[in-house]
């Protein structure tokens, strides 16, 4: 292998660090280039709640110190958004007008929120919780002891609600489908979840789905939520956890399988030799449920940067999961998702 | 011009005294060699500056350095002895600071036309208030003879052991050209002439420049002698139109018989009044 | 706690960017919220096509005295030039650049991919905002500006002032889409997140009483000249010295005086010396190339007794060298430049403000010792802004010297007096002709070649100039630091100064004894006080701008006495942090002989 093989690694998480680290142990000596759409070095997501708890300065999220990747010698880009992939040419077109060459990609884009369509049109007046400037903004705007409004109830949202009611606020939760995202519930575990987030203080709101949204004028962040029955809720806040969809916008013209990620093998593999994708964006061949499927969390996206590192550097690696997908109720009655572990 | 009726010594030493012009001149022996022709400049000088009645407290003379410059010495003015060359930025700075003084530079061949040759073009357009009185004796005398640049071809110096083979320059040409506002020329000689012009040269509100024939009597024994030049330089024709710059430069082109008198002259705004103009300008005082 | 506000932000682009104008309003209008301001341009050496132009300034709430090291916030207009200049960014510190440029770039000429890990980015879309805010693409400038006024929640009129301040003159519509521009760019950085840590806190404490003014070394010295009444300029152009020309141009007339441009630096230092002979107040400007020009004519003011004041920017050398690169090389012409045994007086100052002080008392001080002086900057401290606190404009003296007590046929104007100083009588004083001359004299000014003459004459022309160190009004050394005794000193002079006392700061800060003396006087040198200083110190350090060490070697011919060279010949100024770190060896050094002992 060369060693001056330039491998880029799309994306500035927990897949594409890993992934960047993994990869530099393996060959001391060839080029390795993060690229972010974002400002921020990596910094801890899951770690995010804490904002209401005070941590508010960004450098307490960071996982590494710059000179951790100076001295592992990582270029890392942020504020480039990629806008293109021409598999042809190898080339990644930036927003800024520039482009990037690579030899070997790791596409590790992520997700992003989900919003229903119905809702598209109110989605300036939801604030999400999927970066560290959201997340001050969602904390700046709850009152003391006022409410957050979520909407959906993904295992995020139950996350944030957690350290939400913790430091004294309300949180009123808007049931949807997609509640408890990405675990899959049965009806009747449904009851038995939706009771255990009473009982964490979640205010269950079940009077159907959201129908607008209405800004409350002389006031900052805070909204009318109208549900379908006609009554309406007031909150501080209203942010929507439908879970995540991959982002692939940038890979439109770029020749590589997709469904809703980007298909990959176990080994995480695009279509192209050279090109390879790990973390919330991709969907792996599942021989069990013989079919493309997501995995997510900490381990699994982890587990993920690894596996396409080794494949990107010439040692042959499988992805198979070991994260239970099953939600559990405590002993005290509350609800623990493993999708929230981390370290 | 040499005078004809015999002089004698006590009558003309009396006539001198009574002028006054005697005031003008300092108790200092001037170091020239006996015969030099710069002898008559000062004369010239003093007898001008009494003539117009000018307070020697407010006459400055500036030289460079040459026997020439040794001038100012010998006058009982202000005087500023300066460095080889630069007699006329010194006096432009003289004249500058204060409008109110006459100020006259004084210089050789070698310190106007060589060393100083830069200023000359720049005194002459900016029209400085100043008299340069520049003593032509195609040599430099007090290094004790060596070429300068009005020497004539073929002439032997002590650094042209092998005659002189530079051209030499036409000052009165180059001053024209420069724009000088007042140019004249005059020859030791001819203390008389010299004298007239001299005055001539003060009265002008400009840049006056007077080019005076001068022979080094110690230094020069073939080229530029007193028999040499009285028999060839001549009065300027006598319809000669000092207002006509053409025929001046035509006048100036014959230096086989060095015309004498004045070339030309013409009224143009003086640096000062230039520096004036500026102040308005500027809103002096607002 | 209380926090200094101490931040540097340079701005980088090309020729035509309008970087030096937004630097230049940033620099003002932050002098104008009252903080104190430094600051630093850097230009192209060539006038025509697209050269680097880099306006550093640095603002503070407490005195500074030098530029910083490095910058805290980074502006690129333009990524080829501001690339190179990325390093000098701190960590945490912020890059803000143009994330729409004009057209595509090749990979790697994009400034994004140059940031190290440690920098914050600030991508801003400058072209489309100046375009969407003023029709046109020119006013990107302007946008950056008023993205880092936003960021930093600066207060937006005090660049509103500044901004039509400096289009006064022009047409309306200009002050008017750079205000569009500027506003449009505030609106951008007051909404963006500050990640990263650079405070700007408003200014503490009262204000001064004296109005603050942003002020250029050179334009320090245009103000000193005014303020003590000059009469007479005359200059040659060269840079960095053009300026004080330029700015006399426009001053001097309304204020009675007069300014020739001469036709080279020869006329201009003879015009002077005549106007001084005269009896005005006259001084002439140049650099390296043109006080080598200068010195037969100063040796004439010095032999003539002449007052002139010569004001001498320096920058690389030798021969025409680096026009626009700083250096402290051209000290040995100041000082010993020219024939004979010419002592003249050569007065450096160390900032802005010293700049306005020397250049007022040179006047006086020439007039009172009948002697050149030369007040010696360089090109970073005459091109450099500070905030200055002007005093009384009319602290300097007017014209006073010796008059003749007995003018008239005994008047004696070269007399030798117990002070040296012989009465001076100029044109127009009836009782005091006399020819002034280059050629040694006698006490009437009558040349002599006279060997008893000679030596006396030599004294007097010396012995003169000594009580010139005692002059008011003006320190000509000055210590700082720790009193008493320390382990290092510092001993520098010029523009070199600043980063020393910066550096004496720093070493404090690590509990090393440190002091730093400023010599303002380099000829007559202050021996004296020099040596006392000395005595206290464990070692001695001598940074300066050249290569081989000229104060160095002027102080120990002068003290007799070793010190430790640091010679530093880049062409910038000197690095604060290699100064800490020469300090820190030398303390080490100390402190290992001392623990051996
Ligand atoms: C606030 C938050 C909290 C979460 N909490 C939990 C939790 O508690 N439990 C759980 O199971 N999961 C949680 N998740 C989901 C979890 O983040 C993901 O499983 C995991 O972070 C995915 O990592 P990743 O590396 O695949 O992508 P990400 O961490 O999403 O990183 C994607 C990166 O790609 C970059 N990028 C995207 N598009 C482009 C582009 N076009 N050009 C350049 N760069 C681009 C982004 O800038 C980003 O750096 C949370 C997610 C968020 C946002
Ligand atoms: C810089 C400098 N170079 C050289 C000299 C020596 N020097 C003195 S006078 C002179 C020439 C004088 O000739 P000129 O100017 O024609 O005057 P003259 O003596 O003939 O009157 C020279 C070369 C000097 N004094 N200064
Ligand atoms: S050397 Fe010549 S010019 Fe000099 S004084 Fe003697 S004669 Fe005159």
């Amino acid at each position: 292998m060369p060693s001056s093989t330039h491998h880029v690694v799309l994306g500035n998480g927990i897949a594409g660090n890993h992934a960047a680290s993994v990869i530099r142990e393996r060959e001391p000596d060839s080029r390795i280039t993060i690229v972010s759409a974002g400002a921020l070095l990596f910094y801890n997501r899951y770690d995010l709640p804490n904002v209401f708890r005070g941590r508010q300065h960004w450098v307490d999220y960071l996982v590494h110190p710059p000179e951790y990747y100076e001295s592992r010698n990582i270029t890392l880009r942020r504020k480039t958004q990629v806008t293109e992939l021409d598999t042809r040419t190898q080339t990644l077109s930036l927003a800024h007008r520039e482009t990037l060459h690579y030899d070997k990609l790791l596409i590790a884009t992520g997700g992003h929120a989900y919003i229903p369509e119905r809702l598209l049109d109110y989605t300036k007046l939801m604030l999400g919780f999927h970066n560290f400037i959201v997340a001050m903004q969602a904390q700046k705007s709850v009152r003391k002891g006022g409410t957050v409004i979520m909407l959906g109830g993904d295992v995020m949202g139950i996350d944030l609600a957690r350290t939400v009611i913790a430091t004294g606020h309300r949180v009123i939760l808007v049931l949807d489908s997609r509640t408890f995202w990405p675990h899959e519930v049965t009806p009747s575990e449904r009851v038995k979840y939706l009771q255990a987030l009473t009982n964490m203080g979640v205010e269950v709101q079940d009077s159907g789905r959201v129908e607008r949204i209405e800004m409350i004028s002389g006031t900052g962040s805070a909204r009318r939520v109208f549900l379908e029955n006609g009554e309406h809720i007031r909150g501080d806040v209203v942010m929507p956890f439908y879970g995540l969809v991959p982002t692939v916008d940038f890979l439109a013209t770029s020749g590589i399988d997709m469904e809703r990620g980007i298909l990959v093998n176990p080994q995480l593999q695009t279509v192209r030799d050279n090109i390879w994708a790990a973390g919330d964006v991709c969907q792996i061949w599942s021989a069990k449920h013989n079919a493309y499927r997501f995995f997510y969390g900490y381990r699994n996206v982890k587990a993920m940067g690894e596996v396409a590192a080794h494949n990107m550097t010439g040692k042959k690696a499988t992805f198979t999961s070991t994260v239970s997908e099953e939600l559990v109720i405590n002993r005290d009655g509350t609800l623990y998702s493993p999708y929230w572990e981390y370290d | 011009m040499i005078p004809q009726q015999p002089v004698y010594l006590e009558d003309k030493v009396d006539e001198i005294r009574q002028s006054g012009r005697l005031d003008y001149r300092s108790q200092a022996l001037p170091t020239w060699c006996p015969g030099c022709g710069y002898y008559s400049v000062t004369e010239g000088l003093a007898n001008a500056l009494n003539d117009l009645q000018i307070e020697k407290e407010n006459t400055v003379v500036v030289s460079g350095i040459g026997c020439a410059s040794r001038f100012p010495f010998f006058m009982d003015t202000y005087g500023f002895h300066t460095l080889h060359g630069r007699a006329l930025p010194v006096a432009t700075g003289i004249k500058v600071a204060n409008e109110k003084l006459t100020v006259v530079a004084i210089g050789g061949d070698g310190d106007g036309f060589a060393i100083g040759g830069g200023h000359i073009p720049h005194a002459a357009r900016r029209n400085v208030d100043i008299t340069y009185i520049l003593f032509d004796n195609g040599i430099y005398g007090l290094t004790k003879g060596q070429v300068s640049p009005t020497s004539a071809i073929g002439f032997k110096t002590s650094t042209s052991p092998f005659e002189n083979r530079d051209a030499p320059l036409n000052p009165l040409l180059m001053l024209l050209s420069y724009g000088a506002s007042w140019v004249g020329q005059t020859y030791a000689g001819w203390p008389h002439h010299l004298a007239g012009l001299v005055q001539q040269a003060l009265e002008h509100p400009g840049f006056s420049y007077l080019h005076v024939l001068s022979p080094c009597v110690t230094f020069d024994k073939t080229d530029r002698t007193y028999q040499n030049l009285d028999l060839t330089v001549r009065e300027l024709d006598s319809d000669h139109d000092s207002s006509d710059l053409a025929l001046a430069m035509q006048a100036a082109s014959d230096t086989r018989s060095p015309a004498l008198g004045l070339y030309y002259t013409s009224q143009r705004e003086t640096l000062g009044q230039a520096l004036d103009q500026v102040a308005l300008r500027a809103g002096a005082g607002g | 706690m209380a926090y200094d506000t101490d931040i540097q932000i340079s701005i980088c682009g090309s020729a035509g960017d309008g970087t030096i104008a937004v630097g230049d309003i940033f620099k003002r209008a932050m002098a104008h919220i009252g903080y104190r301001v430094i600051a630093f341009d850097q230009y192209p050496a060539e006038i025509r096509g697209f050269g680097k132009c880099i306006a550093r300034t640095r603002v503070a709430t407490s005195r500074v005295y030098s530029m910083k090291g490095y910058s805290d916030v980074l502006v690129s207009l333009n990524d080829l030039h501001a690339i190179p200049h990325v390093g000098e960014v701190r960590n945490y510190g912020a890059l803000i650049y143009d994330s729409a440029p004009m057209s595509a770039v090749a990979e790697g000429a994009h400034i994004s991919g140059h940031l190290k890990p440690g920098h914050i980015p600030y991508a801003l879309p400058m072209r489309e905002v100046s375009e969407l805010a003023t029709g046109a693409n020119r006013s990107r400038n302007f946008v950056a500006l008023g993205f880092v006024a936003g960021l930093y929640q600066l207060p937006q009129d005090a660049f509103h002032h500044a901004i039509a301040a400096k289009f006064e003159s022009k047409a309306a519509a200009v002050t008017k889409s750079a205000l569009a521009a500027f506003d449009s760019g505030f609106e951008a950085g007051a909404a963006s997140y500050q990640f990263d840590d650079v405070r700007i806190d408003a200014p503490r404490g009262r204000k001064s009483t004296h109005e603050a003014r942003m002020m250029t070394g050179n334009g320090a010295i245009v103000q000193g000249c005014l303020d003590a009444g000059i009469e007479t300029f005359f200059g040659y152009p060269i840079t960095p010295a053009t300026g004080i020309m330029e700015h006399l141009a426009v001053e001097m007339p309304r204020h009675g005086g007069r300014l020739v441009q001469t036709e080279d630096e020869i006329a201009a230092i003879s015009a002077a010396i005549g106007a001084g002979y005269a009896g005005s107040r006259a001084a002439t400007a140049t650099s390296g190339p043109g006080l080598s020009l200068m010195t037969e004519m100063m040796g004439l003011g010095v032999m003539a007794e002449v007052p002139v004041v010569i004001f001498v920017s320096q920058r690389g050398g030798p021969s025409t060298g680096l026009p626009t690169k700083t250096e402290q090389s051209d000290l040995n012409l100041a000082v010993w430049g020219g024939h004979g045994d010419a002592r003249r007086i050569v007065l450096a100052p160390t900032n802005v403000e010293g700049c306005r002080r020397c250049a007022g008392r040179a006047f006086e001080i020439a007039e009172q010792f009948q002697v050149p002086v030369i007040v010696l900057v360089d090109l970073y401290l005459s091109n450099r802004y500070e905030t200055v606190f002007l005093q009384d404009e009319n602290e300097f003296l007017p014209k006073n010297w010796k008059p003749a007590t007995t003018p008239g046929a005994g008047y004696r104007r070269y007399e030798l007096t117990t002070d040296g100083v012989s009465p001076r009588c100029i044109p127009g004083e009836a009782g005091g002709i006399h020819t002034a001359t280059g050629l040694e004299h006698d006490e009437y000014g009558n040349p002599s070649d006279n060997s008893g003459t000679h030596s006396l004459m030599t004294q007097k022309r010396h012995e003169k100039l000594q009580a010139a160190i005692k002059h008011p009004g003006i320190n000509f050394t000055k210590r700082f630091g720790d009193s008493g005794k320390v382990e290092v000193g510092l001993l520098t002079w010029g523009s070199s100064f600043g980063e020393a006392l910066e550096a004496m700061l720093l070493a404090q800060q690590e509990g090393i004894r440190c002091a730093a003396m400023k010599v303002v006087m380099l000829s007559p040198f202050p021996v004296r006080s020099v040596l006392r200083f000395y005595k206290d110190c464990q070692q001695i350090l001598v940074p300066e701008l050249n290569y081989t060490g000229q104060f160095a070697k002027l102080l120990t011919s002068e003290i007799a006495l070793p010190v430790t060279r640091i010679s530093h010949a880049t062409g910038a100024p000197l690095d604060v942090a290699n100064l800490v770190e020469a300090i820190r060896r030398a303390a080490r050094k100390h402190r290992r002989r001392h623990n051996a002992a």
